[in-house]
């Protein structure tokens, strides 16, 4: 049994591989998309290329393809180190990170093909639903089953947050996913309408939640303070951080639907939880950052722990702007606007996206035992990947707060004063300045990617053993 | 006990970890999910509303597979400018048949849930082949294969099927008579039908 | 179940979970006996965990939270069926913005829905105020210029108006929509018919000549409509071929398409989507000079 005694690190390079290329697959229809909303004819009437199939293929893609191979990864090559103990089950690891791929790849197919089940962010269909149901057990199974075996008592906070991510994600998985099959492409929800709305948002609103952004904070507590070379700054805070937020952040669905046709107590419920959500979400952001205060001058030298610094205040930056956007008469302005597309990327490039990159600047290095390749492109991707999410959040927000006040500007007759179409065609330079954000921020992430791979070519996994 | 010491107690047992989080993270859907599931309010039609019919059925899921409502919304939020834009505010029970929901999160393009009849069948048989024909600085794809594809009938009278499992009122006649009705029906006849079946019911 | 109970579910539960919250918070913060906190456990090289005590600010900052979530709900629905002491609803909502609405503008848009067209194309404000009612409701299918589009939908500009150019028929156009009802010719008439009536209604507008092949089969098939010189019938939406205006094309093989296979061009009625003042702008905007 020689073997069981190394860390199980081939699964974490095998899937921030995979990551890698989710990223830039996933980023790559975003910009193709955000393309086509400023020459809509880039299509050329093939349905695969269509907007709505490939805005599935993006939303999946950097979700489920990029952001859980990153977590498993993460969270696979961490539950070892702080449990002093080498994966449980690493062939049932094996086949859930591969499985997730292959599954993932089948999935984005069938999106392209126009499977859908009409859900956002649950696009999925049945059988996919199915597979990703068994492999998130499995990914279960792997994670708790190596906690249940570890050497020191106490589990660490990162464990915290991403078992948090495997029990909740999984809980609303199935509960939103319940459907009657029609044929293997098509089903109907068991939900319908007005329930079926809150069910969705339920899941919807806790995928970001439970997946973006306490998954992500496990990363965050594993990979911080490792890098920082500091203790986490308070225990305590860490305590009430994790626990007020597994408790509010499942309430605050249904700010989604304000002013929709739901009970207007479930909207109140979302709307109060999301501002009591703002403490449990800044507790974490103050702990990343009063870790990191110690360390400021390994920030001139460091482009992986800027990343991460950068991540973090873009991190408190969505997580105030959400609890803002969810105050009823806040939500009026921008529900169904580009607002919440940005803010959505304000999370998703400024703070998903920028914490992995500077955890796998940090990461590869170590799994292949050698170092980065060329610090200064890593650099040079800092400078994009900031530039990029800038421009993008500014471009989303001057669309959508003009959008959400032309559509309710009133002239003196009571007549309101611009057409839709009008609104929407003034939308153009900002839709320009989004693509131009996007294709910045993906040659960031293609460099990345080089920068990477050849740190990591031909150069084995180190092998690590538990001390 | 105080607060450390009880956390102490659940970061010290992985069992009881996970008991922990999952029972924390419950309330919340236990509060808002599990009581709109009991009422029954939430989920009877208003009085007009009518399971989709063959065609309107077939276009909708067509809606679906598209992703229209990745731009198109179908909820008129109970707001004066919403009102005066699209017309009357959208209701709970209009929506009992809609599996799944597509009241949308996003408006690239307009609200749907009036959209019928304020415009012929022709110009939406136009507007989603090429949207340009009609609208010039229009920024919604073209949907050209849509006419090319006619509707799978046996395809639809398996949904019915399913969909009267799950509680919408179709007849053994509905069913049989979709055959004949689909025949020769293009899918954007049938998304035509579906955008049409979209207002408000008196 | 009835309602009562869930109501009285939803107000136990999320009072007692807040209440829970709010006790691990302020047992975190306060609570006695943690002195020993510090495990000094080292997970993996350097890292541990920092002994600082949470900061007082950011108790200040969720009991800020609870206690304005808490304010909220009593003023707004929320716990269950607790209505909250605003009575807030929103249907009460929206009908309190139209009353107010209707109570700033109505007397003003009666006195605009009753007034003279010449009036009213006379003020600049208001004709610019029609041009945007137009381009919401009108601009889709009939253009942004009003000059008609695809072949299908007129043009609004100029003097052809296939159901009557008065300003009453304007608006019982707007108002009810209209459904032109030409069938198809092609099965009775066969492909030479087609061919023959389409070239005679080609010329018709330059005086065709009565030998002309087509002559008989448009006096016997067409008339009734579109009367024996061609000048159509706004009754009957039959537009006028002895023009050069041609909505659905002009050239031969539009207008035998037409013939063959009939036309059933639709305005959608917009009574119900308009009010009187909308529509009277309308049709000052479309008959101005």
């Amino acid at each position: 049994m020689a073997a069981a005694s190394y860390y199980e690190d081939g699964i974490a390079r095998f899937l921030t591989a995979c990551a890698i290329v989710w990223a830039l697959l996933g980023m790559a229809a975003g910009v193709y998309i955000a393309a086509e909303l400023v020459w809509p004819t880039i299509d050329f009437g093939q349905p695969a290329l269509s907007y709505g199939r490939l805005r599935n293929l993006h939303t999946n893609g950097v979700i489920f393809g990029f952001g859980v191979s990153a977590l498993m990864g993460t969270a696979f090559y961490s539950v070892q180190r702080t449990c002093h103990v080498p994966l449980f089950a690493p062939k049932l690891a094996w086949f859930c990170a591969v499985g997730w791929q292959i599954g993932m790849l089948a999935g984005g197919i069938s999106l392209l093909a126009g499977w859908n089940a009409g859900k956002e962010y649950a696009e999925l269909e049945w059988p996919f639903d199915i597979a990703i149901a068994l492999l998130w057990v499995c990914f279960g199974v792997v994670f708790f089953g190596t906690i249940a075996k570890r050497r020191i008592r106490p589990i660490y906070v990162s464990n915290w947050f991403y078992g948090g991510l495997i029990i909740v994600i999984a809980m609303l998985h199935i509960v939103n996913s319940l459907a009657l099959p029609v044929t293997l492409s098509k089903s109907y929800s068991l939900f319908a309408g007005a329930q079926d709305a809150i069910v969705q948002w339920w899941y919807g609103h806790n995928a970001v939640g439970f997946l973006l952004t306490g998954g992500f904070l496990g990363m965050l507590y594993y990979f911080l303070p490792k890098h920082a070379d500091r203790p986490i700054w308070s225990y305590r805070l860490s305590i009430v951080a994790f626990w007020a937020f597994t408790y509010s952040y499942i309430w605050a669905g249904p700010h989604h639907l304000h002013y929709n046709a739901i009970p207007e107590w479930v909207q109140s419920l979302g709307m109060v939880m999301s501002l009591v959500l703002l403490a449990p979400s800044w507790a974490t952001m103050i702990n990343g950052v009063m870790t990191v205060a110690g360390a400021w001058e390994k920030l001139k030298t460091d482009p992986a722990l800027k990343f991460i610094v950068l991540a973090l205040a873009f991190y408190g930056l969505a997580t105030f702007e959400g609890p803002m956007m969810s105050i009823r008469s806040v939500n009026v302005v921008s529900h169904f606007t580009d607002w919440t597309v940005g803010h959505v990327h304000s999370g998703a490039l400024g703070w998903n996206a920028l914490i992995t990159f500077g955890t796998f600047y940090f990461l590869v290095p170590r799994l292949v035992g050698g170092s980065l390749h060329s610090v200064r492109l890593a650099n040079v991707h800092f400078w994009l990947a900031l530039a990029g999410t800038m421009l993008y959040v500014l471009a989303m927000w001057g669309a959508g707060v003009s959008q959400g006040l032309l559509w309710l500007a009133m002239d003196d007759l009571g007549e309101l004063s611009f057409s839709f179409r009008d609104i929407m065609a003034s939308m153009a330079p900002y839709y320009a300045l989004r693509l131009v954000a996007g294709v910045v921020f993906l040659s960031g992430a293609v460099l990345m990617a080089w920068n990477l791979y050849l740190t990591a070519k031909g150069r084995p996994t180190v092998k690590v053993s538990p001390p | 006990m105080n607060a450390v010491e009880l956390h102490r107690k659940l970061e010290n047992n992985a069992g009881l970890l996970i008991f922990g989080i999952l029972f924390v993270s419950a309330i919340g859907g236990l509060v808002q999910v599990l009581p709109s599931v009991f009422q029954d309010a939430l989920v009877a039609p208003s009085e007009n509303v009518e399971p989709y019919s063959a065609l309107q059925l077939a276009g909708r899921d067509i809606y679906i597979r598209e992703s229209c409502g990745n731009c198109h919304s179908q909820q008129v939020r109970p707001l004066l400018a919403e009102v005066q834009r699209y017309g009357p505010y959208s209701r709970a029970g209009e929506s009992a048949y809609d599996r799944p929901f597509l009241w949308g999160s996003k408006r690239t393009g307009p609200d749907l849930h009036r959209v019928g009849g304020k415009f012929s069948d022709a110009w939406q048989r136009l507007h989603l082949i090429d949207p340009r024909t009609v609208v010039p600085d229009s920024i919604m794809p073209g949907y050209p294969w849509l006419a090319e594809t006619p509707v799978d009938a046996p395809d639809v009278q398996r949904k019915m099927r399913v969909l009267r499992r799950l509680g919408h009122p179709y007849t053994d006649e509905q069913i049989a008579a979709a055959a004949a009705t689909l025949a020769e029906q293009m899918e954007v006849d049938a998304v035509v039908a579906y955008l049409q079946a979209l207002r408000a019911k008196p | 179940m009835p309602f009562d109970f869930w109501a009285g579910w939803v107000a136990v539960l999320t009072l007692s979970s807040v209440l829970g919250l709010g006790w691990f918070v302020f047992s975190i913060y306060f609570g006695s006996g943690q002195e020993a906190e510090d495990s000094g456990t080292v997970w993996d090289g350097n890292l541990r965990e920092g002994a600082h005590p949470a900061p007082m600010w950011w108790f200040w900052l969720i009991l800020a939270t609870l206690v304005f979530s808490v304010i909220y709900l009593m003023l707004y629905p929320g716990l269950g069926s607790f209505a909250g002491a605003m009575r807030w609803t929103q249907a009460g909502d929206v009908q309190g913005s139209v009353a107010a609405w209707e109570s700033r503008f109505s007397a003003k848009r009666a006195e605009i829905a009753a007034a003279p067209l010449d009036a009213l194309q006379a003020d600049a404000k208001l004709m610019a105020a029609a041009e945007r009612i137009y381009a919401r409701n009108c601009a889709a299918c009939h253009g942004t210029e009003a000059t008609g589009q695809a072949n299908l939908f007129p043009n609004l500009k100029d003097d052809e108006w296939q159901w009557g150019g008065h300003p009453a028929d304007i608006e019982t156009t707007i108002r009810a929509g209209r459904n032109a009802v030409m069938v198809g010719w092609g099965g009775i008439l066969g492909d030479a018919g087609v061919r023959d009536v389409a070239d005679y209604v080609r010329q018709l507008p330059h005086g065709a000549t009565s030998d002309h092949p087509g002559m008989a089969q448009y006096n016997q098939f067409c008339v009734a409509c579109h009367g024996i010189d061609g000048s159509g019938q706004t009754l009957l939406g039959a537009p006028s071929l002895a023009d050069d205006v041609h909505l659905y094309g002009g050239d031969a093989a539009a207008v035998e398409h037409s013939i063959s296979a009939g036309r059933a061009g639709v305005m959608p009625p917009f009574g119900n989507r308009l009010d009187d003042m909308q529509i009277r702008l309308l049709v000052a905007w479309l008959t101005r000079s």
